[in-house]
């Protein structure tokens, strides 16, 4: 007859997906850091975020925008969905460059290729015009889907730019191929750009097209950095705390190959 | 010259340049890089009539690209006398995949539902992925032609990735990630992939972590892999071209320095 | 409360997501299928609804607009051909449907892609300066990788490949590591914030 251990062990055999095992603490590690900076009196304490320069270009695109009297453009790419926490990190830059927009009366335009998005973008837009004063500013109409297809999408955000001649593009969230034709175009335009992608293969496209390239992680220090937000701030700390675990756990693995050649404990 | 003159002086060269060469129609013989080697080397290796998923995960505008990679993997998978089962995970890469299939397969007398199936596209790529490593007959009840796939010959031994020896993504953008993320990562099915030039250093943190097993990327790639099964194809007759054109950026790389240089020296 | 409820069922399915994953039970593994995949394509097919919706409307505003008409007919052309022939003729072969898809579809997408053959080459005339001995660096490695993938003849043998395939291999891949490893925490921090309700934004905040 089994006895309760062996039990349990065929029980957990059973229902947990042991070799997900690895997966399953690093997760719990990342859930109790940001709890604990997000929480914890400690982990709330102020702190500095170093200056990035594409966030602070933010105001002054927008400002141009209303000296010229010409639209400004905002698009996530094609790459991403609402699932991506990409898209979601640009959605929050949207909120606080729509707040500015609707204080400065300039159009803002948000071409996208999926509808899920358009539509949550439709709600953020609105509630930043609100937020700013100004709800009766809001058109949404500007705010579009145009095409599910790459380079459908891509056409046509390339052809509101070129009509329109937008006074600023920001090109926020997953890119794919259609990058350089829509950064290029806005380079074409005179438009100011501010980009910033996950998408790494895509940032030496915007690097070169573009004035500002917010680098991977940046676009997600993004919205504490604009809303100030001090929960949204230590989740960024929840970050740092993480690459330093990373970041010690490589050393520890380049470490134990040195000395025990035969050593594998970090493949996990 | 204003930059505007520049800009469209330099569309019209690289124009030039690409439709004289394509017109001249000489192929050429790439010297092979070891990744194309890599890859030629998995595939072959496979035991012969393994069950192997093509997924054709790129868009109608990359066909250039896409269609040299696709037709040379295909025919060394059907010369091996695989097993192969197509499935779309972007809309446009439906009809492709299975004209892709259906010609290649004419070329190897291969029958369809015995040798080879093409179950068409499933919307929402990741939950597509998923499903098959559940049920691939599950997540396609029916083929791209409308038959059952319970009744499929070919599917009837095959339940899910434990009975798939490979996956090989056909992809322009970053698709192949999610066989990786999803597919090769929850499932252990061993994923592979020839890609659009432009993705190659993306994949290259996953070849590195054995994730991903080999690729080959891009026409030269696919010049390269033509090379390596002894045939010719649509990738060496496109290499002429696109070599031409790299030279020609690099050119005009070269022009802009030096006229860099000259503005900076004037002040 | 119009906001607590979507917070409320945000925070349900993310935690219920999370713990299915880490399950093998095929009861568990169905839920988490079903989630994923059904409830994922409910809701999209009903989204679509909206975004064709919200392009007829914006497109039929424009058509007043003598120079975006040709572009709004177009569109609305498509947006109402394509479903009309494959209901009449279906998608499969050598249908109309198909026909389009080949001989429209196709080359105009491939040309839109070909666009960006043209864009780099503005781009490189442009951008690509040797303003600093960083920028530098870069720019030989950009020339030696370009002329790896331009073997015409065997005129540049197998050195330049085998130095472009030790860039991607070590300082390409490693500075790739390091951002995506940024990528990767940030998505971690993004999705538990959204989880948690620190982060409110995807709903529009707070009235």
């Amino acid at each position: 007859m089994l006895d309760h251990p062996a039990l349990l062990t065929i029980a957990i055999n059973e229902w947990l997906d042991i070799a997900q095992l690895p997966t399953f603490f690093a997760a719990v590690i990342a859930i109790l850091t940001v709890l604990y900076t997000t929480f914890h009196r400690k982990g709330r304490e102020s702190f500095k975020i170093r200056e990035i320069a594409g966030l602070k270009a933010v105001e002054e695109a927008i400002g141009r925008a209303t000296e010229m009297a010409r639209p400004i453009l905002f698009t996530p790419g094609w790459g991403g969905d609402i699932q991506r926490p990409t898209t979601i990190a640009a959605l929050n830059i949207l909120s606080s460059v729509a707040e500015k927009t609707a204080e400065y009366n300039s159009q803002l335009l948000f071409p996208t290729h999926d509808p899920v998005i358009m539509s949550v973008a439709q709600e953020v837009i609105a509630e930043s015009y609100s937020r700013a004063g100004y709800p009766e500013r809001f058109n949404i109409d500007d705010t579009t889907y145009v095409s599910p297809s790459q380079f459908g999408y891509a056409a046509a955000v390339e052809g509101m730019i070129t009509r329109l001649k937008p006074a600023s593009v920001f090109l926020l969230g997953t890119f794919e191929a259609e990058s350089l034709i829509l950064a290029e175009t806005g380079n074409i335009a005179g438009s100011i750009q501010i980009a910033g992608t996950d998408s790494t293969i895509q940032l030496a496209f915007f690097i070169v097209a573009c004035d500002y390239t917010l680098i991977g992680e940046e676009l997600f220090a993004a919205s504490g950095y604009l809303s100030k937000d001090k929960s949204i701030m230590a989740s960024i700390r929840a970050q740092d705390i993480m690459k330093v675990i990373i970041a010690t756990v490589i050393i520890l693995a380049i470490i134990s190959t040195f000395v025990v050649p035969l050593s594998d404990w970090w493949k996990f | 010259m204003n930059s505007r003159q520049s800009r469209h002086l330099a569309f019209a060269g690289l124009f030039i340049v690409v439709t004289v060469t394509m017109l001249l129609n000489i192929s050429i013989v790439a010297t092979v890089s070891n990744e194309t080697k890599q890859m030629f080397d998995y595939l072959d290796g496979l035991p012969e009539r393994s069950n192997i998923i093509v997924s054709f995960d790129h868009e109608a505008s990359s066909l250039p690209e896409m269609k040299p990679l696709g037709l040379v993997i295909l025919r060394h998978l059907f010369a091996k006398d695989h097993n192969l089962i197509g499935v779309a995970l972007l809309a446009e890469g439906t009809g492709v995949g299975y004209r892709l299939m259906q010609e290649t397969a004419k070329e190897y007398n291969k029958e369809y539902g015995r040798d080879y199936v093409f179950l068409g596209f499933k919307p929402q790529f990741i939950a597509a992925i998923l499903s098959m490593g559940e049920s691939i007959g599950g997540t396609f009840p029916e083929d791209y032609l409308g038959n059952t796939t319970s009744e499929i010959e070919l599917l009837s031994d095959i339940h899910n990735y434990d009975d798939v020896a490979a996956v090989v993504s056909l992809a322009d953008g970053s698709l192949t990630t999610h066989w990786i993320e999803y597919g090769n990562e929850k499932y252990g099915v061993q994923v592979s992939a020839a890609v659009a030039a432009s993705m190659l250093t993306t994949y290259d943190p996953y070849i590195s972590s054995g994730q991903l097993k080999a690729m080959v990327g891009g026409l030269r790639g696919a010049a390269e892999y033509e090379n390596l099964l002894g045939i010719g194809g649509s990738g060496a007759r496109s290499m002429l071209a696109q070599s031409s054109a790299h030279l020609y950026i690099i050119l005009l790389i070269i022009i802009g320095n030096v006229t860099y240089f000259r503005s900076r020296k004037k002040g | 409360m119009a906001r607590l409820f979507p917070q409320i069922i945000c925070g349900f399915f993310g935690v219920v997501l999370f713990v299915l994953y880490f399950l093998k039970a095929p009861s568990a593994k169905s839920l988490y299928l079903t989630i994923t995949s059904d409830y994922w394509q409910i809701i999209f097919a009903f989204a679509l609804l909206v975004g064709v919706a919200s392009f007829i409307r914006v497109n039929i505003k424009k058509l007043s607009k003598l120079s975006e008409s040709p572009y709004v007919i177009t569109g609305l052309l498509g947006l109402f051909a394509m479903p009309v022939m494959a209901l009449l003729w279906g998608i499969k072969g050598d249908s109309p449907f198909m026909w389009v898809f080949e001989n429209v579809q196709v080359p105009l997408q491939a040309t839109v892609f070909a666009l960006l053959a043209f864009f780099v080459a503005s781009a490189s005339l442009r951008g690509f300066k040797a303003r600093s001995l960083p920028a530098t660096i870069l720019l030989v490695s950009a020339l030696i990788a370009l002329l790896s993938r331009s073997d015409i003849f065997g005129w540049f043998g197998n050195s330049a490949l085998e130095f472009s395939e030790w860039v991607r291999s070590y300082p390409s891949m490693s500075a790739r590591r390091g951002i995506l490893i940024g990528i990767g925490l940030g998505s971690v921090t993004t999705s538990l914030r959204v989880i948690l309700g620190i982060e409110r934004t995807w709903l529009g905040k707070d009235r």
